[in-house]
């Protein structure tokens, strides 16, 4: 069991001298002020550790080590502290914590949030601050009440005496202060959750019902300007000059000037703003990106996988040598079939934006962002700050799915914000994407291409399974944006470049990207296997998108192992069950799904199609019941099961399969971006549809009971919707599609 | 002078004639509830109702409103007096990121209030207009009919002042509320 890494007494260190009150004045003496420090909700405040801080009101706060974008952090890691704590989660003041070490992802080594593992490496970790925090003020209690701590009970943020009074936690906070802090305290038994594993409605509902809850794109401060930005229509490419003659005409507009990716216009109101970027006009420079058209992609990536046989990721028995023998063999059939995915745009329904203010060596920045510790750097990196004096301040994501983990529009913003501070010096600026800025400037899901080839023995067993994927790897322009602010200061600036984007990467010809590949071999039972990777990237910027390499290999993997099926005359489901007899939770879920959907009784006029995928730890099977008439598909009722372990908001957890569910939806049946001349052709929702509620199926989940640790479940919901549709369109017409979007002929 | 009601109330404004409501009301009035999404009214999260229809505000110039109702996600109810559809909203956990669910809100509001029993037809007609990229959209049908099923008329949520405590539900014992003072 991992333990709550951060001390109460390490953590006091971390405050600010500013912040007073009594604990501090006991426990400061000598400690260093950190600028970035929690700051305390009232000067009375115990500080219990560096997630909890109780008032002797009685109110809780609880500082949120993971950002909040939908998937559920806010109300789930909530209950974590709340279980052990003995406090209702909705009476905890949640608030978003600043960037300290204290709340760096035990796994990332840095603060921030992604890969679906807020829950799974919060679960020991805010459990233990809770029960430590707890036992802190039954210590109290039983010193002020004079009795042992084992007569006390706590309900509610309550100690409860034997004779049955109720006093308020925040009644023993001065007393609690100190004493000794409690480590390590026994957590509960599952058998005593009040709330893990119970329904619950979520805690941020009233906000996010009321119009309350806060955006980046909500922050508001004292004199605050609005800036839009003049992108160039290719990536990469810079204004070589412009002119803002009659921008600048405008009542208004504060100023407009040249930064690295632009031109910003920068006026007290948005809708200024906006009418004099219509009215400058840019020239750019070129970039070998603006002869590339997407037309030539998949015939690109199609001829490399003739020519080239790239590198090898994973080899286990023969590998792609079986199927030679294979070949030869009466007993055995060989399959081939070759997939085809476009590129993607994450389309969040709150464009990117930021606001930045600087006030001589100080900056303050107001973002929803999954990258919380990179900003600052970011920020004090390319502003040449000192990063303590950088402050960040993260408000709720109005959707993410992986792009606010990216630090373009933050670094951006420090370009503006400087440049501005210098005519308006300690005035803050906001910085509003268009949706067609947000649209033409992402980093795309890349597209791919895959060959797929297995061999079947006469008992329907696959022998051989071999695939190769081509396309664009993520990982070098992730790591493009970021190795600067991150690396090591003793690391040379080859090994930099060579790592990232700007040299002949790591990522390129050398190793494998993981992300490229992930999901393309690891689920299915067959005794020789070999994935390997042909590069090719024709440098439209690309990025991690919901469920990441699993958004495709699911669809590659689960289509043909379809195929595979019916060509060994198998049924898809008793062929996934033969093949995952080693893994009993993947078998699991998929024998579940054929039982709760009823597989083979589908309503008449409909067809049953099946998936399923592990990704991100947890595993997920779903069968999607659809018809076709003429060309259109329409996807009516999808059944899922997953097994992320433990549940500890069941509810949650099926609202992130549903949600998981309909966003891969959107890629099944429309999701598609494309590029002329490398300008993005895509600008808005009419031209990048997405799924609307008329189109929605109704979504059924059931969780499958663990007493597993928990796993991720904001993206193991997307991977095996695209496939279940694709396959069950197979029944419904005789048609294998192989590409996406799904459309018939 | 543009003159309309806002949320029940008289206001004014002589902001430039052209300038969208959207931003009238965001940047001017400083209600942060409704959203920007598209700036083309293609994806409903501006929507406010304008003399009961919900409407996009992102492509609506403020002159247009002069004389009229505007309704924003504030005047549909607040946390102490939520409306019953945001209390539907809650009980059935409908926000995931929750950036659209203002402009959710606004429609099905508009809704229920001409069609108070609407067949998931009528759902599905009145709520097309409105993009969720989270993916909300059964727990927004769902959460309609609740309403309209008069599901949430007696429910409160969880730590409410009027909704029944966890003590009082388990052991019929009433406690003070989490903000009773310590006696130190």
């Amino acid at each position: 069991m991992s333990q709550l890494k951060v001390s109460r007494r390490g953590f006091m260190g971390l405050l600010g001298a500013g912040s007073g009150g009594l604990v501090l004045s006991a426990s400061l003496s000598g400690c260093a002020s950190g600028n970035n420090a929690v700051q305390s909700p009232s000067p009375e405040a115990l500080v219990l550790n560096a997630f909890l801080q109780i008032t002797p009101e009685n109110t809780v706060h609880f500082y949120l080590p993971r950002e909040e974008m939908g998937q559920g952090s806010y109300h789930g890691l909530t209950t974590l502290v709340a279980e052990e704590l003995d406090v209702l989660p909705e009476r905890i003041t949640v608030q978003h914590a600043p960037v300290n070490k204290a709340f760096n992802h035990p796994e990332f080594g840095m603060q921030g949030t992604g890969g679906s593992t807020s829950m799974k490496v919060s679960f020991y970790p805010l459990r233990q601050a809770g029960a430590n925090a707890r036992a802190m003020l039954v210590d109290a209690a039983a010193a002020e009440l004079g009795v042992s701590p084992a007569q006390l009970k706590t309900e509610d943020g309550h100690i409860i005496t034997t004779s049955g009074e109720r006093h308020p936690y925040g009644r023993f906070v001065q007393l609690a202060s100190t004493l000794p802090t409690p480590e390590n305290v026994p957590l509960k038994n599952a058998s005593d959750f009040n709330l893990i594993g119970k329904q619950r409605p979520r805690i941020d509902g009233i906000s996010k019902s009321t119009g309350t809850a806060q955006f980046g794109i909500d922050v508001d401060l004292p004199n605050l300007h609005k800036a839009v930005i003049i992108r160039s229509p290719v990536y990469g490419a810079k204004p070589v000059k412009f002119d803002a003659t009659e921008a600048l005409k405008l009542a208004d507009v504060a100023q407009v000037f040249a930064i690295d990716n632009g031109v910003a216009i920068v006026a007290k109101h948005i809708w200024t703003a906006k009418k004099a970027a219509k009215l400058v006009s840019v020239e750019w420079s070129n970039v070998p990106l603006a002869s590339q058209s997407s037309t030539h992609i998949r015939d690109d990536f199609a001829s490399a996988l003739d020519t080239s046989e790239g590198e090898e990721h994973f080899k286990s028995g023969e590998g792609v040598q079986a199927l030679q023998q294979a070949e030869s063999s009466e007993n055995s059939t060989v399959v081939e079939a070759e997939y085809w995915v476009p590129f993607l745009a994450h389309a969040t329904m709150e464009p990117m934006n930021c606001t930045i203010q600087f006030n001589g060596p100080r900056c303050d920045i107001w973002l929803g962002t999954q990258m919380t510790g990179a900003v600052q750097s970011a920020v004090a990196y390319h502003g040449e700050l000192d990063k303590e004096n950088v402050f960040v301040h993260t408000t709720l994501l109005g959707g993410s799915f992986g792009r606010r983990g990216n630090l373009d529009y933050v670094v951006e913003a420090v370009e503006v914000g400087q440049a501005f501070s210098k005519s308006h010096p300690n005035t803050p600026v906001q910085i509003v994407w268009s949706r067609e800025d947000d649209m033409r400037h992402d980093y795309y899901r890349p597209a791919a291409l895959a060959r797929l080839k297995a061999s079947i023995d006469d008992q329907g067993q696959v022998q051989t399974w071999a695939a190769t994927r081509s396309g664009g790897n993520m990982m070098s322009y992730i790591l493009d944006e970021v190795i600067d602010v991150l690396a090591p200061g003793f690391l040379p600036n080859g090994m930099v470049d060579w790592l990232s984007k700007r040299g002949y990467g790591l990522f390129e010809n050398w190793v494998v990207d993981p992300s490229s590949v992930e999901g393309l071999h690891e689920d299915y039972d067959v005794p020789n296997k070999e994935v390997r990777h042909v590069t090719v990237d024709h440098g439209m910027r690309l990025g991690f998108l919901r469920s990441v390499g699993h958004s495709y290999t699911g669809f590659f993997k689960e289509s043909f192992m379809d195929e595979l099926a019916i060509k060994a005359n198998m049924d898809p489901v008793e062929m996934r069950l033969n093949h995952t007899q080693s893994s009993p939770r993947l078998n699991g879920v998929i024998r579940e799904v054929a039982k709760v959907a009823q597989w083979g009784k589908p309503q008449q006029g409909r067809f049953q199609g099946i998936a399923a995928h592990r990704s991100f730890d947890s595993y997920v099977a779903q069968i999607a019941e659809v018809s076709v008439e003429g060309s259109k598909i329409t996807v009516h009722k999808v059944t899922c099961v997953v097994d992320c372990g433990r549940a500890v908001n069941p509810d949650m957890v099926k609202a992130q399969m549903e949600g998981g569910i309909i966003f891969g939806l959107s890629a099944a049946l429309y999701g598609e971006i494309t590029f002329k001349e490398g300008a993005v052709e895509q600008s808005n929702f009419h031209d990048y549809r997405l799924v609307r509620l008329a189109e929605a199926p109704e979504v059924e989940v059931h969780i499958i009971d663990s007493q597993e640790d928990p796993t991720g479940v904001g993206e193991p919901g997307v991977p095996p919707i695209a496939p279940a549709v694709a396959n069950a369109v197979f029944q419904a017409t005789g048609q294998r599609l192989r590409s996406l979007p799904l459309k018939l002929a | 002078m543009i003159h309309f009601m806002l949320n029940g109330e008289p206001v004014s404004t002589d902001v430039p004639e052209d300038t969208p409501l959207l931003w009238v009301i965001r940047d001017y009035f400083n209600l942060k509830g409704s959203k920007f999404g598209c700036g083309m009214g293609l994806c409903g999260a501006c929507s406010m109702q304008l003399d009961g229809v919900s409407t996009r505000t992102c492509i609506l110039p403020v002159s247009a409103v002069e004389g009229r109702h505007v309704t924003t996600i504030e005047g549909l109810g607040t946390a102490d007096n939520l409306h019953p559809l945001q209390k539907a909203w809650v009980k059935h956990s409908v926000p995931q990121c929750g950036y659209c669910q203002s402009g959710q809100l606004i429609s099905a509001s508009a809704l229920l209030a001409q069609n108070p029993n609407p067949t998931e037809d009528d759902i599905a007609n009145a709520m097309s207009g409105n993009l969720c990229r989270c993916g909300t959209y059964p727990r927004i049908k769902d959460a309609i009919l609740d309403t309209a099923a008069g599901g949430v008329a007696q429910w409160e949520p969880p730590g409410s002042d009027n909704a029944p405590s966890a003590d009082s539900v388990s052991d019929g014992v009433a406690q003070e509320k989490s903000v009773a003072g310590g006696e130190a």
